[in-house]
């Protein structure tokens, strides 16, 4: 069988290339993680296993706790802002309401291609007291003396962060929406406008159980995505002041390669695995849930 | 048939607030840095709003020297353009094999892939790194572009094993009738067939490629081996003072995306929405 062997040749000489660079730089190092995450780390030198220890500090660590609950705040304005405004843009889009349609889609997705360390600095610009913000308010308010303080608050000092990503990812969910909008068949909609359906009706009984699947993928993407936001934060705040605008991949950053803990670093990035993994397995639950209930 | 005027007038209004208010959101900061980027530091802090009264280029000068910004976009050039051509051409092989053979192993390396999905940069950048200080690859180029290849990886098998799913198998079996080998028909074959998927994959990983800042910030040290967005970032932190040179560094990081955006627009948001069709 001079042809089969041939073919299972040309099978691996294709797939293994890729398969290599993949255990290599992801599943291995991942493994190495779980492994490192056990020990203890002093001047780049590993000083033995600790079990669990690294764990245990992490939880009971407030700086930690805090970069976790600034996670949630971004996780949540990823789902239940940049989610819904997406809605609504590729909606007006899609349904023609204005004229221009290539023009504002084309506008509103040019943040896309912009790197998030230019997004981040050039933000820190427009709140600075020579930017637009500063500018606008001042204006807006007629007190020539305003300064944007609500980055040094320890309860709001997320907010300017929030907005950006706001600003930058909202279109991305717009574009994916529009494309899946446009695959609705057109004579479910003629249909409904025959029947002297309103836009509304349309919106809420065609379009959104339509795109049922879609919203629940990106709102999966939104979550593990939003455990994992590092740039723009780092490049914006670097995570100050103090700790407010910490994020557990910047903990991970700062304790693996400015204090050279391995060990502890490794165990935050184990965990944020963890909670990705497990939230997408609790979204997947509940998503078949929700589907039998209306099949 | 919906034309403009079956549309109730109060959405109307509001869809173009909407979408004024957007556009604008969007353009007037990337406005106000490229002209802010022609202004020295006491009109800005003078003038913050308005246009340059006397434009001059040397903001665009010192960035460019004190940022290193030469050798950092030719870095940017090599890794984006190597490690995106890489993915494109290991992708398309691999789902061939992975979609074609019917074998059974296929779906299990198929779901192995996609797994990585969920697998960021961060969750195994300090082994990496431990990894290539110890087999010598820190602080090379082939050190950055391998990960970089790597973690495009799934979202590109993603991709082209569904569409290379959809080539007929009777066109395969024509040509193994006609006695080509596998080998040929990937190359002859499969690639060509492809274009449309390369395509997608390929603007989408060299966009991620451009703009990724992780990498190369942690697993390189010193000016010659970083990437833009690294060269950019050290703006923020040693040289933030000089306002003027800062939004020239902004804007040379910007620019050439914009204009690869004004160029394929049409394409970059197709392939942004099949992506996501396909997730």
């Amino acid at each position: 069988m001079v042809e089969s062997s041939y073919k299972r040749f040309s099978y691996y000489l294709l797939l293994l290339p890729a398969l290599i660079l993949y255990l290599s730089i992801i599943l291995f190092p991942i493994g190495m993680s779980s492994v490192l995450s056990l020990t203890k780390w002093k001047n780049f030198q590993m000083v033995g296993f600790i079990g669990l220890g690294n764990y245990v500090k992490l939880f009971a660590d407030p700086g930690f706790l805090r970069a976790l609950w600034n996670n949630v705040q971004i996780m949540l304005i990823s789902v239940l802002g940049q989610i819904p405004l997406g809605i609504i843009l590729a909606y007006v889009l899609y349904r023609k309401f204005v004229k221009g349609f290539k023009f504002y889609e084309m506008m509103i997705f040019m943040p896309i291609t912009i790197s998030s360390v230019v997004v981040a600095l050039l933000w820190n610009r427009i709140f600075s007291p020579v930017g637009i913000y500063t500018y606008f308010v001042k204006w807006l308010t007629g007190n020539p003396d305003y300064v944007m303080r609500i980055s040094e608050s320890p309860y709001f000092a997320m907010v300017p962060l929030l907005f950006v990503l706001l600003w930058m990812h909202t279109s991305l969910y717009m574009v994916m929406f529009l494309a899946n909008m446009q695959r609705i068949p057109k004579s479910s909609l003629e249909a409904a406008k025959m029947d002297g359906a309103s836009e509304s009706v349309i919106l809420w009984r065609i379009v959104l159980p339509a795109l049922a699947n879609v919203i629940f993928t990106s709102s999966i993407f939104a979550i593990s995505g939003s455990l994992k936001s590092f740039d723009l934060v780092f490049a914006m705040t670097g995570g100050g002041p103090v700790d407010y605008t910490n994020v557990m991949s910047i903990y991970l950053y700062k304790h693996t390669f400015t204090y050279n803990n391995y060990g502890y670093g490794s165990a935050v990035s184990l965990v944020i695995v963890i909670l990705s993994v497990g939230l997408i397995s609790l979204g997947r639950a509940l998503y078949g849930q929700f589907q039998k209930k209306f099949d | 048939m919906d034309t403009l005027n079956e549309i109730p007038r109060g959405w109307k209004i509001f869809a173009q607030v909407f979408l004024i208010l957007f556009t604008m959101m969007t353009l007037l900061p990337l406005v106000w840095m490229l002209y802010s980027s022609f202004k020295l530091q006491g009109e800005i802090m003078l003038y913050p709003m308005s246009l340059p009264k006397e434009p001059t280029v040397q903001n665009y000068l010192k960035a460019w020297n004190i940022g290193h910004m030469g050798s950092s976009f030719i870095n940017s050039v090599i890794y984006a353009g190597i490690s995106t051509a890489l993915t494109v051409f290991l992708a398309v092989a691999a789902s061939f094999s992975l979609t074609k053979f019917g074998y059974k192993s296929s779906k299990v390396y198929f779901s192995i892939f996609t797994l990585g999905l969920l697998v960021t940069v961060n969750s195994v950048i300090a082994p990496l790194f431990i990894m290539e200080t110890r087999i010598g690859l820190y602080n090379t180029r082939i050190g950055v572009i391998l990960p970089y290849i790597t973690f495009g990886l799934p979202m590109a098998i993603l991709l082209a094993s569904s569409y290379i799913k959809g080539i007929p198998d009777s066109l395969i079996e024509a040509a193994i009738i006609d006695g080509a080998n596998y080998l040929q028909i990937f190359w002859r074959i499969i690639l060509v067939l492809s274009t449309p998927v390369v395509a997608t994959i390929a603007i989408l990983s060299f966009l991620r490629n451009w703009n990724e800042f992780v990498l190369v910030f942690i697993l390189t040290s010193g000016d010659h081996m970083r990437s833009l967005p690294v060269s950019i970032n050290s703006f923020a932190g040693r040289l933030n003072q000089d306002y003027g040179m800062q939004f020239a560094a902004l804007t040379i990081g910007t620019l050439p995306m914009i204009m690869f955006y004004i160029g394929a627009h049409n394409m970059i948001i197709k392939g942004f929405g099949e992506g996501a069709l396909k997730e």
